[in-house]
């Protein structure tokens, strides 16, 4: 019955949700501090994953949510609340370099927006996201496929050196002693 | 089959990518930078799925296929960049980028 609908909200959602995620860019540009920005980032992904959705990728959706506003947003957010303690509370505005560089993106973006003009229309057999078909295809094992699985294990081998490195990193001296074993209390 | 129109999705993409752009030059703040690269793969991942949309069968899978190894590469690159904005916190107790400007010797 609502069916006959989707022509109109299909289109109403996604400019809701367009709107939603263009104003958040501009207050992630222009926030005070970056927890604001941090939680203007996440509206601009929670209403990506919409739209996401309205463009027949359900899966993608929901890895949005899961692992951009999920848990790499929560590892930002983490990690401005641990160094929230700098000596300036200063956060440094616009100044006049700034400005004058705000009109690169200005001029990228008209550009960007103009050549977007040609009209292609959305083809008739578009394959809609769902899990099962992302998946047979990213793990077609047979010679003849893709090979999207040697992709996926390579991802694999750069989140584990991703997150090797940054422990190197983030520790303070890679040869701290080892910690003190308390003697056995004899009795 | 609802009715959003490539154009429009690209036009959305194309306004998130100069914000992203327009985030990582105007403001000095190590944190929103971090966070202005994030808006821009956010705004290629939305191109990418805009464009699969155009094609058939195969490549419309491919299309939406790429994003998810572009968010693995994304969660990688802020867990690296968020250790290195810790690394550098440590020497000089700031967040303001304008207090690197030294280490391009």
């Amino acid at each position: 019955m609502l069916h006959s609908l989707d022509i109109y909200l299909g289109p109403a959602y996604f400019w809701l949700f367009a709107g939603i995620a263009v104003l958040c860019g501009l207050g992630l540009l222009l926030a005070r501090h970056p927890l604001n920005g941090a939680i203007y980032l996440i509206g601009v992904m929670v209403s990506l994953s919409g739209i996401y959705a309205l463009l027949d990728s359900p899966f993608l959706a929901v890895l949005q949510v899961l692992v951009y506003a999920g848990a790499i947003m929560m590892l930002v957010v983490f990690v401005i609340m641990v160094l929230n303690q700098a000596k300036d509370h200063q956060i440094p505005f616009f100044d006049w370099f700034s400005l004058v560089s705000l009109a690169l993106p200005v001029a990228l973006g008209a550009a960007l927006v103009g050549a977007v003009g040609e009209r292609t229309p959305v083809a008739a057999g578009a394959v809609r996201g769902e899990v099962a078909t992302m998946a047979a295809t990213m793990f077609d094992f047979s010679r003849a496929g893709p090979g999207y699985y040697l992709l996926f294990e390579l991802i694999g081998v750069l989140l584990l050196a991703a997150v090797v490195g940054a422990l190197v990193l983030a520790k303070r001296n890679l040869d701290s002693p080892p910690p003190e074993i308390p003697a056995e209390e004899h009795h | 089959m609802n009715h959003i129109e490539p154009f429009q999705v690209q036009t959305l993409a194309a306004v998130l990518f100069a914000l992203g752009i327009a985030v990582v030059l105007a403001r000095r703040n190590l944190f929103l930078l971090l966070m202005g690269v994030e808006l821009m793969l956010n705004a290629v991942n939305l191109s990418f799925l805009g464009f699969s949309r155009t094609f058939a069968g195969e490549a419309s899978i491919a299309g939406q296929l790429t994003p998810v190894f572009i968010i693995a590469i994304a969660a990688s690159e802020a867990c690296v960049g968020l250790a290195m904005v810790i690394c550098i916190f440590r020497g000089r107790d700031t967040l303001d980028s304008d207090a690197y400007a030294d280490m391009k010797e």
